[in-house]
């Protein structure tokens, strides 16, 4: 495949995933004699005596171009699950864009496809909000038959799953869910991803290969026009990200003195920007993995080398003085300043961030600045703090409930989602049209489908993107770009596969993302909080010279508060957290 | 009688303020009317901001153009509130509460506060004992969520009007005016006449409490205004919601985590719909009781003083 390069390691995937498919055959048919006994639904399957699966998918659509070699979800004709009528009380997240769940577009199209009738309540208010009442429902035993995009973390999953709140669905998978089936064959990651230390399921999956995503923490913008007028090219190391933002200031682009070289804002962590010059740093909360030994970046001799390049950056007036404190609106002030951007570069996940993107306009401000390589540190170092497994898997999109009657009816529900129609109604809207044959996706390969530019202005059409769904990469970058195009997904695609991805760390190096019990959950909290409190506050200090990097005694300090607040017992946590996720 | 046989401070009200401020004086007014007016413009300036934005062009907003008056004006962040149907709605609630809640509230506290005020009513002390308790000590949220569930009152706008109906504060201040204003000899005087305590409480301390109604309504209207939290908790039906729920999921719910990023667009229209949305929606939450205000709080001064006598 011509662009095995830019997915990790998915030729080995396809490999293990054919190998893999076969004995999760026969596990699965195992397990669905086992299920069907106790299950009503599945009776006229287990007559027969044979294995296989009650359920079966629609055949596929033909109309349907995909590239060559193509790993994600496809496009079926949904079958109806049910013929009586059957109503599942959910519980979802208002919205505003989704609109009312029940004329929401989305919502009538699956209820015509399914003859699932779904009965909503919908939760105002902030996540954190959403959440208050969530455990208020749960603790008074208001419990409706599912949760839908209610974000319960991993330890949450498992505290109420062990207690039998929350429905083991990894049986239920192995039975109905076909699509999922498939998506985790494409992505074997999925199930250890999922699963719980006990090794349950206790939560539909949103699967979302996010390509960008993954070097998100490293991104930073420089302004390619103004390194052209100082003769000047894109940095490469951090000597040259110095001489670029020192030829800033000098040529005073901006005018009037008001030039601000390198900006940031305090919704966006500065340090793994700078700090993967001289070592591995994934952000917070700094946890990397050294030949299965679980450590944390913020207390080694390359940290300070990082704080002391900094510093001597702020020192010079090269990094904003609000770079800490300013928030998004005051940074969207800097990048959308009338006549002239003031900043030349600022760090950020995306262009929106500084300033307003406008995707019809080919000179629009946005398109000036491009995606600054990782730097090569004055020893060598040089990583893209890539993300293989965060981003990708997400645990909760939908979370069965004990008091649901028909589970196996719902997983199919759930399953439904995972088709690929399904799957651009529920995100995109109805607004969707399948590419031609010759039509060409963000990857510049055959596209899959294409949306009505302006759906995302659209209202009460789908649901967000919290339900369950699988975006593989190739369906993802099979989004058709039409020539006069100019959106900013094609441009964010192509910087990070050309400098984030040649230079990604091993994946070994990544802590993966863990699940705790209760009391691992609530010890690991409070030792996170407060490591983050201390390691965040001393790093603005040391940058701002409050605390000067080159004193021994600072930088011991600093070694001692954080020992102090116990990186040790944080630590021996996290390992048998992370051998249980391994084991 | 001369001006001069007069003690000074007399003496400076006969000729009138404006003639003889000693420089003292001068320099004290000139204080105060710096400090006032500068407390004044640090509350008007954001008011006309927000005003000021809302009216503006998005993108002149966030170049950081606008800073007193409007810059390119434009009333589409209004038109576009109009397009989504729950903040239409919501708003229509939160009047709605905000009425009802004010109504039914002031009602249980009149009916409370009068007895309370009289000294002849048995057991006033352990009365006002079980209320003070409860300005100290709840059941908490799950005790409290459960008793809703259980009255039926779950998901319905009873949820949202009764259970915090009458505040303790105001069942206090609303006797403290009771005690000062209506004497116990005004009662006797209304029994010698064969008037029944209804009677009494109906056609002489009503109409006598015009301030205190007016202080009640305006306190409780206004806190169901600004409330969220019950609805958030014990309402899941949309066409519910009061419009600060809603203002929260849209302004609050802002920061941008790397999950929002994986859908750029989704994150972009988020991004677009608070910029646009932000400032009309501020105005929108601030004008009724901006509206309500001047026309009682002309009662306030009357009304609400706790425990001090007034002429």
């Amino acid at each position: 495949m011509p662009n095995d390069d830019a997915r990790p390691g998915v030729s080995r995937r396809s490999l293990i995933a054919g190998a893999l498919g076969l004995t999760a055959a026969t596990a699965g048919g195992g397990l669905l004699s086992g299920c069907s006994g106790k299950s009503n639904a599945g009776a006229a399957a287990a007559g027969a005596g044979e294995a296989a699966p009650s359920v079966t998918l629609g055949p596929k659509l033909a109309t349907v171009q995909y590239p060559e070699g193509y790993v994600g979800p496809v496009a079926r004709t949904l079958k109806p699950l049910t013929t009586e009528k059957v109503t599942f009380k959910i519980v979802v997240k208002q919205d505003v864009t989704i609109g009312d769940w029940k004329t929401n577009a989305f919502t009538k199209w699956l209820e015509q496809k399914t003859g699932v009738h779904i009965e909503w309540s919908q939760i105002g208010g902030t996540d954190d909000d959403v959440m208050t009442k969530v455990n208020a429902m749960i603790a008074a035993g208001d419990i409706p038959d599912a949760f839908l995009g209610i974000g319960f973390t991993r330890s949450q999953l498992f505290l109420y799953g062990a207690q039998g709140l929350f429905t083991d669905v990894g049986q239920h998978i192995d039975a109905y869910a076909l699509n999922l089936q498939g998506a985790m064959k494409d992505y074997p990651e999925t199930r250890k991803l999922i699963q719980a230390p006990d090794k349950k399921i206790y939560s539909f999956p949103g699967i979302n290969d996010c390509f960008h995503c993954r070097a998100i923490d490293g991104r930073g913008w420089l302004n390619v026009d103004w390194i052209k007028q100082v003769g000047l090219a894109m940095p490469k190391t951090t000597d040259e990200f110095r001489e670029v933002l020192r030829a800033f200031k000098k040529a005073d682009l901006a005018g009037n003195g008001k030039t601000i070289p390198f900006a940031g804002y305090n919704e966006a962590p500065i340090d793994p920007f700078f700090m993967n010059a001289f070592l591995y740093d994934p952000g917070e909360p700094w946890l990397v993995v050294k030949d299965g030994k679980v450590d944390v970046a913020f207390d080694k001799d390359e940290w300070r080398e990082g704080l002391k390049y900094v510093n001597g950056l702020y020192k010079e007036g090269l990094i904003s003085r609000d770079v800490f404190t300013a928030d998004g609106d005051q940074l969207k002030r800097y990048g959308n300043a009338p006549g002239k951007p003031l900043i030349g570069g600022a760090r950020s996940n995306y262009w929106g961030n500084f300033l307003d993107i406008d995707q019809k306009d080919p000179n629009a401000r946005w398109r000036q600045y491009e995606a600054c390589p990782p730097l090569k540190g004055p020893n060598g170092v040089q990583y893209a703090a890539w993300d293989y497994l965060t981003v990708g898997v997400e645990v909760a999109h939908l979370v069965i409930t004990k008091k649901c009657a028909k589970p196996d009816l719902l997983v199919q529900w759930a399953d439904a989602q995972y088709e690929l129609e399904a799957i651009l109604r529920g995100y995109g809207g109805p607004k969707f049209a399948w590419a031609k044959k010759g039509d060409l996706g963000i990857n510049g390969k055959q596209a899959v489908y294409g949306f009505d530019a302006t759906w995302n202005s659209q209202k009460n059409l789908n649901w967000g993107q919290d339900n369950p769904m699988y975006r593989s990469q190739d369906f993802r970058l099979g989004e058709r770009v039409l020539p006069g195009d100019l959106t900013f997904e094609k441009p964010l695609y192509e910087q990070t596969k050309e400098r984030f991805f040649p230079l990604k760390q091993p994946q070994e190096m990544q802590f993966p993302p863990v699940t705790l019990d209760q009391d691992q959950a609530a010890q690991e909290a409070e030792l996170k909080t407060n490591l983050k409190g201390e390691v965040n506050q001393s790093f603005a200090k040391f940058l701002t010279g409050q605390l000067d990097p080159n004193d021994d005694g600072a930088w011991n300090d600093y070694k001692d508060r954080v020992s102090k607040i116990g990186v040790k017992p944080y630590l021996e946590l996290q390992q048998a957290a992370y051998e249980t996720y391994n084991g | 009688m001369s001006a001069g046989t007069l003690p000074p401070d007399e003496q400076r009200l006969a000729v009138g303020a404006s003639i003889q401020d000693t420089r003292g004086d001068k320099i004290a007014m000139a204080c105060i009317y710096t400090a006032l007016g500068l407390f004044c413009l640090a509350i008007l300036y954001p008011l006309v901001y927000v005003l000021s934005a809302s009216v503006s062009n998005t993108r002149k907003v966030s170049a950081g153009e606008v800073w007193l008056w409007p810059v390119g004006f434009t009333l589409d962040a209004y038109r576009a509130i109009f397009d989504y149907k729950a903040i239409v709605s919501s708003f229509g609630n939160s009047v709605y509460y905000a009425v009802a809640g004010a109504l039914v509230a002031t009602v249980l506290t009149l009916l409370a506060a009068y007895p309370l005020s009289r000294k002849g009513l048995p057991g006033k002390g352990l009365i006002m004992g079980a209320f003070v308790f409860t300005m100290m000590f709840n059941g908490g949220l799950i005790p409290t969520y459960l008793v809703v569930d259980q009255l039926g009152l779950l998901n319905t706008r009873w949820a949202i009007i009764l259970p915090t109906a009458m505040a303790v504060w105001n069942v206090i201040i609303t006797r403290t005016y009771f005690m000062v204003t209506i004497p116990e000899e005004l009662v006797e005087a209304g029994k010698v006449d064969g008037c029944s305590d209804f009677s009494f409480f109906w056609r002489v301390v009503l109409p006598l409490s015009k301030p205190i109604i007016a202080v009640n309504l305006l306190f409780y209207a206004v806190g169901q205004w600004n409330s969220f939290f019950n609805a958030l908790i014990y309402l899941t039906n949309e066409h519910l919601f009061p419009l600060q729920v809603v203002l929260r999921q849209i302004l609050i719910q802002s920061k941008v985590d790397p999950s929002q990023m994986q859908d750029t667009s989704k994150l972009l229209q988020m991004q677009e719909l608070q910029q646009q949305l932000k400032y009309s929606l501020i105005v929108i939450g601030m004008i009724p009781p901006l509206l309500v205000y001047p026309f009682v709080q002309k009662h306030f001064v009357k009304g609400a003083m706790v425990g001090s006598l007034k002429g």
